[in-house]
């Protein structure tokens, strides 16, 4: 692996669903001669592209794994991680956006800035991470680059800049003009690999001295050398407008538009030149790790092989040769047979096999050093744990892991899939911290849990798959919660007398609605609880969290506060006082106006213009909120607050009204009470399942 | 109680009356481009909101989230001017009442009622409470708009929905001898409210030009909120 980490990208593809993403990883990936035949991704060959590597993703046409894979290009070495672009899968995203120095963000020349672009935009935002706009697909009927690069600025409010101009669009594509050099760039033979550079066709000549003129501008806000040379009137080389834009780029103040067409071979080598040009090499990043020996400091984290190390397993993958882990190493240097901790357990590990990830292939490496990505075989660690060298205790900074708001129940068929589902749930729960599961102990039923239907559907179907686990799954399940509505008083005295030692513990104050989760308040005086019986108290409250006694569904939203109380010196006890606590909290909380929470969604609809008026009908069938609806050109786009229990099945709902043509993005947005009506279903099935 | 406070505060109480603004069939607000046609509306339908009511809010002209803009905008204008209002009670009331609020944007070349009747049905459908009020803003009066407003007051007598439209005038147009812009006159019929904005040195006077008995009074508004300053008859 190159050590000169000025030469090194770490780069993530993202984009909304269908932009071609793995299109344009596959082509990548032969201009940089990885792979040397290229396969459609929903291809005639059956083969699929590369980068899908999981059977399930070639057949749905959708990359649900990010496959990591690296490449070289003109001396640089490329990592590069190919995300996923369906929202149910954004913790994938996330995860990859926490690896990487930088994006490209790809956008369809004809649908422009869709929901999930938004989506992803946010997370890049979260991450910091610097990009670069890529708008793919202008061989397409109706392709508009540069409306799509105006939607970069009103809908995302990034300050983009054409650097290139079509030469010809839709059928018609043939090429690009590049504004820096300022000539045009033809894309020939079989696979467009041969580029050839000419001059800027005549009547292109004006549009792209303008579109050079306002890219200079935009460009001199982060140069003075470039501003110098424009108020001097002097010659504007080219690396001036480069080192110019990079600038812009490293600080997330401007984005530079590039465009092509993956599927038709057309600029995709001058894109990977932007990715070295203009991207961050690791050493531009600045990285930061918590000491958990420091009060959790942060610590800057330097790009330094000598350093002690530090990296971060981002992803986990089940291969023939065992647990994969994906690293990225931010300090130091991970060489075979080297002695390394997980902060998270404390566990000693011994790095075994090292490897570098083309898609399904790989290559053995004796060292993965600061700034790259590999991978480490025979470890068994979960997604996100951070491995040290033994003589420090770092953790790379927490991500931001939303709770699953759906469950499935799921009945294994026999006994061998009895086996074989636990192997393949244990392996997915340490892959993806979104998806969880635990055993019903009420109804001895496996429960798994995940952000959409989509989420567990695709689970579901790749334990049949790859652990040969036939399961038949219940129906889905909303993730309730209950909370309160109003403050209401409590006063528990918990008294047991049967012979031997008693128990006694009395509890006083009140219950209220809160923003978090739960908080707990002591504002006992005068010893009336001892200090010692305080933590019991809490602990007592916060059990009663777990199930409702309402519903039993959790509870969330309740700030319990005490202010009296009462103690035995003789029959107090930790026990005794926590038995209190769960006494007064339900004696608290059913006078507290109990409600029921469900999760709420926030569906975007994209659909042809005719049928907008219908799918806005879809959403009001549904309890569902219309916020607004936009026309896009053919297109409209209507944003919407959904319940998630009025959303199964709802795909199959919008295909038959749209014939097909709409699609819809889903995401949690938040809890909301259920209407009364609703209520009273819920109350009624609940009772009824209990029944049963 | 905060909903009733502001809705008293609202210069729309002052000029038309709440309950007089949903009754409507047609009802247009006039001016000169840029005096506050669309600001206004939007006040009117914060009352509809007020009263929890839903609106539809329908634009030629503004995005999505202008549309939005400018009704937190009217809201948060309204709030100031009762003076101090706890910030977090705003905050819930704005986020109950902006549920009730759609915001459609279309192109001026795609607009169709056909696909608001389909919007509406499924109300119906649902047996859902249907809005109350529809503003319509970027119909350009000085076309000729028979066809569509036939349709539109279809949609007003089938689903009892009132709408509003923002009409544009022209400087130099004289208007008629009852001081009627031209774009009204030519429909007057089948408006039952309508009302000119005009400016007025740093003010704007608001001209009520049709509406029964509050015919031909005058208002005066602060340009910067288009709340009240004083009413002058």
């Amino acid at each position: 692996m190159i050590r000169d980490l000025k030469r090194v990208r770490n780069i993530g593809i993202s984009a909304h669903i269908d932009s071609g993403k793995t299109t344009l990883s596959e082509r990548i990936l032969f201009y940089t001669q990885r792979i040397h035949k290229i396969n459609e991704v929903r291809g005639k060959d059956g083969v699929g592209a590369v980068m899908d590597s999981m059977e399930l993703e070639r057949e749905r046409g959708i990359t649900i794994a990010s496959a990591a894979t690296y490449c070289e290009w003109k001396k640089h070495n490329i990592n590069l991680i190919d995300t996923p672009g369906h929202v149910d899968f954004t913790v994938e995203v996330e995860r990859s956006l926490r690896v990487l120095d930088g994006v490209v963000l790809i956008l369809c020349s004809v649908a422009g800035v869709q929901s999930q672009s938004i989506t992803v935009d946010q997370q890049m935002k979260r991450y910091e991470v610097p990009c670069i706009a890529f708008v793919n697909k202008c061989d397409r009927s109706g392709a508009n680059p540069l409306k799509v690069a105006g939607q970069l600025k009103t809908k995302l409010g990034h300050n983009s800049v054409m650097m290139q101009l079509p030469i010809g669009l839709e059928d018609k594509h043939e090429g690009v003009i590049d504004l820096v050099a300022m000539k045009a760039y033809y894309f020939e033979g079989e696979n467009g690999e041969h580029v050839t550079v000419k001059e800027i066709p005549e009547d292109l000549l004006n549009a792209a001295r303008d579109a050079r003129d306002e890219l200079i501008d935009a460009a001199s806000l982060f140069s003075e050398a470039l501003t110098d040379a424009i108020l001097e009137e002097s010659d504007i080389s080219e690396e001036l407008v480069k080192t110019a834009v990079r600038t812009g780029v490293m600080t997330r103040q401007l984005t530079p538009v590039f465009l092509g067409s993956a599927y038709k071979n057309k600029a995709i080598q001058p894109l990977l030149d932007a990715v070295i040009d203009y991207l961050p090499s690791p050493l531009d990043i600045h990285n930061e790790a918590i000491d958990l020996d420091n009060n959790e400091e942060s610590v800057a984290l330097e790009s330094d092989f000598d350093k002690p190390t530090v990296a971060l397993a981002f992803k986990l993958e089940d291969g023939q040769y065992g647990q994969l882990t994906y690293l990225r190493v931010y300090q130091g240097c991970i060489a075979k047979g080297d002695t390394l901790v997980n902060s998270r357990d404390g566990k000693k590990v011994k790095a075994g096999r090292l490897i570098r990830m083309h898609a399904s292939q790989m290559e053995e490496v004796e060292e993965i050093p600061a700034g790259h990505i590999g991978a480490m075989f025979g470890i068994d660690c979960a997604s996100g744990d951070t491995f040290v060298t033994p003589t420090i205790n770092y953790s790379m900074l927490a991500m931001h892991v939303m709770d699953p708001v759906i469950s499935l129940s799921i009945v294994p068929k026999d006994n061998k899939a009895q086996i074989n589902m636990s192997k393949a749930l244990n392996r997915f729960t340490k892959e993806d911290p979104t998806f969880k599961t635990y055993v019903d102990h009420e109804t001895g039923e496996t429960i798994i849990q995940g952000m959409g239907e989509l989420h567990l559907e695709v689970y579901v179907e790749r334990m049949k798959r790859e652990y040969k686990a036939e399961v038949t799954t219940g129906a889905p399940r909303v993730a309730y919660r209950e909370t309160i509505t109003q403050k209401a008083l409590f006063n528990y005295t918990h008294k047991k007398q049967t012979g031997g030692a008693g128990q006694f513990g009395r509890v006083a104050g009140f219950v209220e609605p809160c923003d978090e989760d739960f908080e707990f308040v002591n504002k006992i005086t005068g010893g009336r609880i001892p200090t010692q019986y305080i933590p019991a108290c809490e602990k007592g409250f916060a059990g009663c969290m777990e199930k409702g006694p309402k519903l039993e569904f959790p509870v969330t939203g309740v700030r319990v506060t005490i202010d009296d109380g009462a103690f035995h010196a003789v029959d107090s006890s930790e026990m005794a006082f926590q038995a209190a606590a769960r006494g007064a909290f339900l004696e608290g909380y059913m006078k507290a106006k109990p409600v029921i929470k469900e999760p709420i969604m926030k569906v975007v609809i994209e659909t042809p213009n005719e049928f907008q008026g219908s799918c806005m009908g879809l959403i009001n069938q549904r309890r569902g909120i219309i916020q607004g609806s936009q026309e896009e050109g053919v297109m409209s786009v209507i944003e919407s607050q959904v319940p998630l229990s009025e959303m199964f099945g709802f795909s199959t709902v919008l295909r038959s009204a749209t014939q097909g043509k709409a699609q819809f993005t889903m995401e949690f947005s938040s809890y909301k009470q259920v209407p009364q009506s609703i209520a009273e279903e819920i109350i009624k099935q609940k009772q009824e399942e209990k029944k049963a | 109680m905060l909903r009733k406070d502001l809705n008293l505060r609202s210069p729309i109480e002052k000029i038309m009356g709440i309950d007089n603004i949903a009754q409507s069939r047609f009802g247009a607000v006039l001016s000169r481009a840029g005096v506050g046609k669309t600001r206004f509306l939007v006040q009117i339908a914060l009352t509809q909101l007020l009263d929890d009511k839903k609106i539809i809010h329908v634009s030629l002209d503004d995005s999505m989230g202008k549309i939005n803009l400018r009704y937190n905008e009217g809201f948060t204008n309204l709030v100031d001017s009762i003076g101090y209002v706890d910030p977090q009670k705003a905050v819930r009331l704005w986020d109950d009442i902006s549920l009730n609020k759609v915001g459609i944007s279309y192109n001026d070349l795609t607009f169709d009622t056909d696909k608001l009747r389909d919007y509406l049905k499924s109300f119906k459908k649902a047996e859902l409470p249907m809005p109350a009020l529809m503003v319509i803003d970027g119909l350009n009066f000085d076309d000729d708009l028979t066809d569509i407003l036939e349709k539109l007051q279809a949609l007003n007598q089938e689903f009892a929905i009132s709408i509003w439209f923002a009409m544009q005038t022209h400087r130099d147009e004289a208007p008629s001898e009852d001081g009627c812009p031209v774009q009204l006159e030519t429909r007057k019929d089948m408006f039952d409210k309508a009302l000119f904005l005009k400016p007025m040195d740093s003010r704007i006077q608001a001209v009520v030009l049709k509406d029964g008995s509050k015919t031909d009074q005058a208002f005066v508004l602060d340009p910067a909120t288009m709340m009240l300053v004083e009413e002058t008859v």
